[in-house]
């Protein structure tokens, strides 16, 4: 009867020390152990896996591009996947009720010989497809998922010859012209290219309200409503002199002011 | 036995009326003060209108109704040189000490929150501890001279970020400028070729009074949201220059550039708050896009030379 092939794993980790301290530790703790190959980042990682076919892959949860949460949703099944993470405690906590391990950096001899053992055991079987710790860990770790609609924290326009990026908090008003959006803020104004209207998707409803067809304003920097001579409802704004009309389509936003 | 009963009754209750009377008047008397510093108050601050007014029905009511016009003339006469004479001044006290009153809660509202936000963004973050941890631990094995090189820059970042261990002078920027740079060295070692740090603060901008653990931020923003997600990474300059009389300290990155609906995190927020807790309006936070793409964060704050602390 032919001995059992050995078992190999890859080592995914964007810093280097740490992909050397693994394979270190490992080479201690499980000396029949393969490494067939390192990445540094979560796409290299499964490009690696899908290569290779590793029986095992210690997994960053922290890379660039791709991180470890995604990957190992990438790989669910292919692999056997033990995370590695310098310090995440809802990652830990998750992973304790979780059908795989996870080892902390740095990790000790008698740590790693634990998850060795887990390991050793564990490859017996086909690898587990992971789906109720990833859902729960990306929950956890704000990963994407069904997360509420994002709307624009940051605009960019320019400032002069510069492109800023400009706080929405710190915006007073668009208004639309021509070809360009004008903002304002309390210190200076900023043109951007985008139309009106394509930005009132993008903003925080709650945030911003339309009030004319040419004009947003930020409802935190409503001053106060008055009435000009026509009767028109006109929109002060705070640290300004401008006055801002409201078309009658939206008179009724103020009607309790 | 009754007429004794009585007496004593009596007795007592005479007794006190010598001091009675006396603490009746002391209380008429401080009754009048007090009416009229409340008359003067009222008559310092009373537009000339409304004084007008009360004149005009006291004349109407007591010199009309009662036929009694001479003290209602001479009250009116007191009346108009007190608010001449003294009313200004007094009026004045007034304002002043409630201003200072306002002030003071003010400064002392800003003060508060300026130490509590200090204190929040000097926070180090876990993550960053214990995975250099983890390098040094992964160094001193293979090659024990840069270990000890890393751990004396992370002793250098951990001495000046921890805010209890400094001392009750201004930080200044070069202050700043090297617990940026002992982060880097520690973030160059981890991250390789994938992090190009360059320092060019001119010697002469060291001793200028700069607030804690800002410059700090940015860079620890500029390597987290601009260099870390790129698996290339790319370069990190900080520089800093004085601009009619104001220092501006940029933080700029070729990293992946800002995305215009991120957060934009705690830090830059907390840094526009303590710049107006500090400055009022004298500061800003700029951010934006060089042409080349990346970030560019910068810090405006007055130019003030820190006193020497020798």
């Amino acid at each position: 009867m032919p001995p059992p092939p050995a078992p190999t794993a890859v080592i995914a980790d964007d810093e280097r020390l740490m992909r050397d301290q693994i394979r270190n530790s490992l080479k201690e703790a499980w000396p029949e152990l393969t490494i067939v190959g390192e990445a540094g980042n979560g796409h290299d990682a499964i490009a690696l896996v899908q290569s290779e076919e590793p029986d095992i892959i210690f997994l960053d949860i922290n890379m660039p591009g791709i991180d470890g949460i995604q990957a190992a949703r990438a790989l669910a099944g292919k692999v056997h996947v033990v995370f590695v993470t310098a310090h995440d405690q809802y990652a830990i906590s998750a992973f304790e009720h979780g059908a795989v391990d996870y080892l902390l950096k740095p990790a000790d001899a008698a740590r790693v010989a634990l998850t060795c053992q887990r390991l050793r055991e564990r490859l017996k079987q086909a690898p587990d497809p992971m789906n109720d710790l990833l859902a729960q860990l990306s929950q956890r770790l704000g990963g994407d998922g069904s997360k509420p609609r994002e709307y624009l924290r940051w605009v960019q326009a320019s400032v002069g010859a510069n492109i800023r990026m400009i706080p929405t908090s710190d915006i007073l008003f668009f208004r639309a012209e021509d070809k360009y959006t004008r903002v304002q803020t309390e210190r200076f104004e900023a043109l951007i290219r985008k139309p009106i209207k394509e930005l009132l998707d993008e903003l925080d409803p709650k945030e911003f309200w339309q009030i004319h067809r040419a004009t947003v304003v930020r409802v935190d920097a409503v001053e106060q409503v008055s009435r000009n001579l026509r009767g028109n409802q006109v929109v002060h704004v705070k640290g300004r002199d401008d006055k801002l009309e409201v078309s009658r389509s939206f008179n009724h936003l103020f009607k309790q002011m | 036995m009754n007429t004794d009963a009585r007496s004593t009754t009596t007795d007592n209750a005479a007794a006190p009326p010598p001091s009675g009377t006396r603490k009746a008047l002391r209380d008429i008397r401080d009754g009048i003060v007090v009416m009229w510093w409340g008359f003067f108050d009222w008559l310092a601050v009373v537009s000339w209108m409304k004084l007008l007014l009360v004149s005009l029905l006291l004349m109407v009511l007591v010199g009309g109704v009662f036929q009694r016009p001479t003290p209602v003339f001479l009250f009116i006469f007191v009346s108009l040189i007190i608010k001449i004479v003294a009313g200004g001044k007094r009026r004045a006290d007034l304002t002043a000490s409630e201003a200072t009153k306002r002030a003071e809660t003010e400064q002392l509202e800003r003060t508060v929150l300026e130490a509590r936000m200090e204190a929040l963004q000097a926070q180090i973050e876990p993550h960053f501890l214990f995975n250099t941890l983890a390098s040094i631990d992964q160094l001193i094995q293979t090659d024990p001279p840069r270990a000890s090189r890393m751990q004396q820059s992370l002793i250098r970042y951990l001495r000046s970020a921890m805010p209890q261990l400094r001392d009750g002078s201004r930080p200044t920027l070069g202050q700043q400028v090297e617990l940026s740079r002992a982060f880097l060295e520690i973030m160059a070692v981890r991250m390789e070729e994938r992090l190009q740090p360059v320092v060019s603060v001119p010697e002469g901008l060291k001793s200028a009074v700069f607030p804690s653990m800002m410059l700090q931020t940015l860079v620890e923003n500029a390597i987290k949201h601009g260099l870390e997600p790129k698996p290339d990474g790319g370069r990190l300059e900080i520089g800093a220059e004085v601009v009619d009389g104001q220092l501006a300290v940029h933080v700029t990155d070729t990293g992946t550039g800002f995305m215009p609906k991120s957060e934009g995190g705690v830090g830059l927020a907390n840094i526009r708050e303590r710049l107006r807790a500090l400055y009022n309006d004298r500061a800003e936070l700029i951010i934006s896009v060089p042409p080349a793409g990346g970030t560019c964060a910068t810090i405006n704050v007055p130019y003030e030379i820190a006193p020497s602390s020798t």
